[in-house]
């Protein structure tokens, strides 16, 4: 009884600490300082970016939807390209991802099978290899396969994501009884069907958790497109924009200035995951805790 | 189990796992139909695009392409008129057209050759790169000798020393474009403010900059620690030769970075840095051209083509515009002057070109029209090597705007360039250049001498030759 | 993993876990591998046999002259003997030795007030200060290079209003502090959100027993949040760990801007590109490769099998 009453009270009064807050302010000034810059800055054009003004203050002339024209125009308005090919290496890499360790997790997890601990061993070693430690030898692989500068060069090793698998086993280890599973198996389902239909439903938060973990990671992928493509037609935004800088650090951008672009790109890319992260809060909000396990 | 309050385990009706189930799947088939559009879309993108197919795999281009039947040809290249010079080549050619991308500039894009050259295949039939580049990729089997390919057409069209150095023994890897003859620009402003006229020896150099800073002045000039190729222009003007190479005979290697002559440059900068009296900022950064622009630096000891390149940053169209002149570059020994070159690049026809004949048709051919060479001088992007331009009288007469009307291929580019002897390049450019930056990074920080720069850089260049396989003398 | 700290873990769900794999049915074997057949394909194609292919390529070295020979371990004793590999490798290993407490500290602090405060106004601070995590590493690179700038940057104004020079994070000496700030400002908000779903976790019954046990804020903080918790902070820190390996994205931008302070050795992964990409030198990229997976892989293994406790993180 006291369990509700108290968790009650302490629902009932907002704790308002004053003094956390104000601190709560700062942190918050520090966090969003980066964001304010870029919205300011993409409204400037060259002048108003390298002339001395204000940094984070507008400039006079406020163009933001000249340098969104200009972003979107610019070289043939490939910027919309690298947007929708990120968009695609990080639903296809991402979901495909989440799917692989949805079954090896559930797999690891409710069979027993020779080599499995041994599997399993592996496994969990694999999980701190650094990615960016594989990008080297996968691309002279791929090139002797002529898999280079494909979309697949950055889609397939995405797939991989140990740790999602690790997720996923112990989430399916703790939280899916194989009581359930027995008595699915016990009415007639096969073991596919116990799969699909007890197990799955069940294992959603988990792979919430890891299909956000493996789309982020792909998202903001760079060593491995970076290292696979030439061609500029198949870079995620990432790249492209990485690209434009280094471009634009020659100073060489052909009478406009590539700076303004590069503010607004940086602006523009990082609209469709806060806008996801937003929309999906109360998705990810719980699964994000998944592994800490106690 | 877990935290989160919300995770509880559902345990709904059949109809609720079915939807579950559906809209799991949902997912996955939407993700797979997403990946098969796209990959359509793919195709049909570039089967429109890769027109006639001359020898590219590269579908998309930056630029139109006016006549599609053609075959075409791919090319890179990052000049800032570049898209204007591709147009201009498609419209006067016939037989072939050129698909152009810009895939960054210099290390950026030589990344990428290289990744191409390793993996086999993504190069373009026609690249640009700098001269000093050109042995690099040419041991490397990367490029093609074009002599065979109309070189004797266009021969006449270039000096002999600008052919030299797009060559490898008889052998040709590139179409010489533009040239860097280095100058001084300088802020008339600060130069009148502080009563100092444009010093003519690096002795000068430093007094003037001494005068500025007394007077509580800007900064005189910059050590950028990424731009080794100027402090390697500055050192070979003070009589260095930090690399001895003869295709002949190509096992051998001669590598002199720590002589006398290389140690004063390096000394002298590191002093002008410790005294105060030249910044460290990396150039070309928003950093440094707002810096230029807001009149930070006295001086900037550039090439020819640096007045476009900074046109193209938004230098000289503010409150600074009309401030800058050009100076001849000061001398170590006035008796002796010695003139230097910093970039310029040419075409050159990559082994993956599928047919090199009709690759090295567009490098001759790209920037070598009187409309694209004419543009590229008055914008100041390039130093003209092509004759046809280089010795026109406009050229020479031209008042550069960025300059205020200065005369200044007259009065200081085409004299340096036509003083320039050609410096000696070596396979082992781009360690060497790594090597440099890292060095001038130490001694923009102070943590090492110019002299103790030289020796590690000697140590540090023989030590990487030596692993390459060749003999060091 | 370091995740199986167990002791106050449920009774496990899975009943015949006691089963030797040997006796269960050829059918139910079968059908294990089914389930994880896919991923281990995967698991072989890119993690497996990139890995042994590196081993093999790091094996042999091409030389612009004499072209390839075949060396044994010589790439290797030449990468322990290297400068630039070894700087590099010190590099992060003393950045992750000062990062990955900071962010932790950071991310803890900011997860325990939000566990306190529960205006408004801290709802909309937790997810401002997550938003970070969406923003790709090139991005946040770019972003915070601008704010380093001098005489572009705000630090200028901010400082110049002290009468002070603002410090220039880009420069060799301050290199370090310039990434580590944006490293921590990219991932604090994430490592906080996972701690903050932690401390929602605890029964708030605990804490009413503490307060009548005369236990102040405090002593609630030390003596039960953190120590509740812990699982979750073992938890970042393997995130922690996997990030700064991986070590690449942030440098190679910043490179573009402080070419002077970031050389192209900064970290082993960077050395490894440029060797591979700008040096043609694929297989001595390929044996900074294999260094770096095989010492992780062999560390990671080591580390788990001295501390496995009840021999359960095998299960």
């Amino acid at each position: 009884m006291t369990v509700t009453i108290d968790a009650a009270s302490r629902r009932r009064r907002p704790q308002r600490h004053l003094p956390l807050q104000i601190l709560l302010g700062f942190l918050l000034v520090y966090f969003l300082i980066p964001f304010w810059w870029v919205v300011v800055n993409s409204s400037k054009d060259a002048a108003g970016l390298f002339g001395g003004g204000n940094a984070l203050w507008f400039a006079e002339d406020v163009d933001f939807i000249g340098n969104l024209q200009e972003l979107f125009t610019y070289s043939g308005g490939i910027y919309t390209r690298w947007l929708l090919n990120s968009t695609l290496y990080a639903v296809v890499g991402g979901v495909g991802a989440t799917a692989l360790a949805v079954l090896a997790g559930y797999g690891f997890a409710k069979y027993r099978f020779a080599g499995r601990r041994f599997s399993f061993a592996v496994l969990l070693g694999a999980v701190m290899v650094p990615a960016t430690a594989l990008v080297i030898p996968t691309f002279i692989m791929f090139s002797r396969l002529g898999l280079t500068n494909t979309i697949w060069a950055v889609i397939l090793p995405s797939l991989l994501n140990p740790f999602g698998v690790y997720l996923m086993h112990v989430y399916v280890r703790d939280a899916v009884p194989d009581e359930l599973l027995d008595a699915a198996r016990v009415d007639g389902a096969g073991e596919l069907r116990s799969f699909l239909q007890v197990a799955l439903p069940m294992m959603r938060p988990a792979m919430v958790t890891v299909l956000l973990l493996s789309v982020v990671a792909t998202w903001n992928n760079y060593f491995l497109p970076l290292a696979m493509l030439s061609d500029n037609d198949l870079y995620p935004v990432t790249v492209g924009i990485g690209q434009w800088q280094g471009i634009a650090s020659a100073n060489n951008s052909g009478g406009t200035s590539l700076w303004s672009i590069i503010i607004m790109g940086s602006l523009v890319s990082v609209i469709p995951l806060i806008i996801a992260f937003l929309t999906l809060q109360r998705h990810w909000r719980g699964g994000l805790a998944i592994g800490s396990l106690k | 189990m877990l935290f989160a309050a919300d995770l509880s385990i559902p345990k709904g009706t059949h109809a609720m796992k079915r939807k579950h189930f559906l809209s799991a799947v949902a997912t996955l088939v939407l993700a797979g139909s997403l990946a098969a559009c796209s990959s359509d879309d793919d195709g049909t993108n570039s089967s429109s695009d890769s027109s006639g197919g001359g020898g590219s795999d590269a579908a998309n281009c930056t630029n139109t392409i006016p006549k599609p039947d053609l075959p075409a040809v791919t090319l890179w290249a990052w000049y800032p008129n570049m898209e204007l010079v591709v147009d201009n080549f498609n419209e006067l050619n016939d037989e072939v057209q050129v698909c152009w991308t810009n895939v960054g500039e210099g290390g950026d894009e030589y990344e990428k050759f290289q990744t191409a050259i390793a993996a086999g295949t993504g190069a373009p039939d026609v690249i640009m790169i700098e001269a000093d580049r050109i042995p690099t990729f040419q041991v490397q089997d990367a490029l093609v000798d074009i002599s065979d390919y109309g070189f004797e057409e266009v021969r006449e069209n270039y000096s002999e020393g600008a052919w030299q150095d797009v060559s490898v023994g008889d052998a040709v890897y590139g179409v010489p474009v533009d040239g860097g003859p280095m100058g001084m620009i300088y802020r008339k402003d600060i130069f009148e403010q502080y009563g100092i006229t444009p010093p003519t020896t690096w002795a000068e150099y430093e007094q003037a900059a001494q005068t500025v800073r007394d007077a509580g002045g800007p900064l005189f000039g910059d050590l950028g620690a990424n731009v080794p190729a100027v402090m390697m222009a500055l050192q070979i003007q003070n009589g260095a030769d930090p690399f001895t190479y003869d295709t002949d005979n190509p096992e051998n290697i001669g590598i002199a970075l720590n002589d006398e002559a290389s140690k004063e440059v390096l000394d002298y900068w590191g002093g002008l840095v410790e005294k105060g009296l030249v910044g460290t900022q990396d150039q070309f950064t928003p950093e440094y051209i707002s810096g230029v622009i807001n009149g930070d630096y006295a001086t900037y000891i550039s090439a020819a083509w640096a007045p476009g390149y900074l046109t193209g940053a938004g230098v000289g169209e503010g409150t600074d515009a009309g401030q800058f002149a050009v100076a001849p570059l000061p001398q170590w020994d006035p008796a002796n002057p010695v003139q230097v070159n910093w970039g310029g690049s040419a075409f050159s026809v990559t082994s993956q070109a599928s047919d090199p004949e009709l690759a090295a048709q567009a490098a001759f051919g790209l920037y070598a029209d009187e409309a694209s060479l004419t543009d590229g001088w008055t914008n100041q992007v390039i130093f003209p090597l092509n004759l046809n331009a280089l010795e026109d009288p406009a050229f020479a007469d031209l008042q550069v705007e960025f300059f205020g009307g200065q005369q200044a291929n007259k009065e200081v580019y085409i004299p340096a360039a036509n003083a320039y002897e050609g410096f000696t390049y070596s396979p082992l450019q781009q360690y060497y250049y790594d090597a440099m930056t890292e060095q001038l990074g130490a001694l923009n920080e102070g943590s090492i001498t110019g002299s103790e720069a030289a020796d590690r850089l000697q140590e540090d260049v023989v030590g990487y030759a030596e692993e390459q396989g060749f003999t060091v003398e | 993993m370091t995740l199986q700290i167990t002791e106050t873990a449920p009774p496990r769900t899975e009943k015949k876990s006691r089963r030797k794999a040997g006796k269960t049915p050829l059918r139910e074997q079968l059908i294990g591998w089914l389930f994880i057949g896919p991923f281990g394909l995967v698991f072989l194609a890119f993690l497996v046999a990139p890995l042994v292919y590196a081993l093999y390529l790091s094996l042999f070295r091409k030389a612009m002259i004499g072209g390839t020979s075949f060396v044994l371990l010589e790439n290797y004793t030449k990468a322990f003997t290297d400068p630039s590999f070894l700087d590099g490798a010190w590099f992060v290993i003393r950045f992750s030795l000062v990062l990955i407490p900071v962010q932790m500290l950071i991310s803890l602090a900011m997860a325990l007030i939000l566990d306190i405060v529960t205006s408004r106004f801290a709802r909309f601070s937790r997810l401002m200060i997550f938003l970070p995590y969406a923003i790709p590493a090139v991005i946040g690179a770019l972003m915070w290079g601008f704010l380093y700038s001098k005489n572009f940057g705000p630090l200028g104004d901010v400082f110049g209003l002290f009468g002070a020079t603002a410090p220039d994070f880009l420069s060799r000496d301050l290199i370090f502090y310039g990434l580590l700030n944006i490293v921590t400002w990219q991932w604090a908000g994430y490592y906080m959100i996972i701690l903050y779903a932690a401390l929602q976790g605890i029964d708030p019954t605990l804490y009413e027993a503490a307060r009548i046990d005369g236990a102040g804020n405090w002593q609630i903080t030390l003596r039960i949040k953190i120590p509740l918790i812990t699982p979750a902070l073992l938890l970042i820190l393997v995130f922690a760990l996997i990030g700064t390996l991986q070590f690449f994205n942030e440098p190679k931008i910043l490179r573009d801007l402080a070419a002077g302070a970031i050389g192209p050795d900064f970290t082993p992964n960077m050395y490894a590109y440029q060797q591979a990409f700008g040096l043609a030198n694929f297989n001595y990229g390929s044996a900074i490769s294999f260094a770096l997976g095989a010492v992780v892989f062999v560390c990671v293994y080591i580390f788990l099998f001295a501390t496995r406790k009840r021999g359960s993180f095998l299960s």
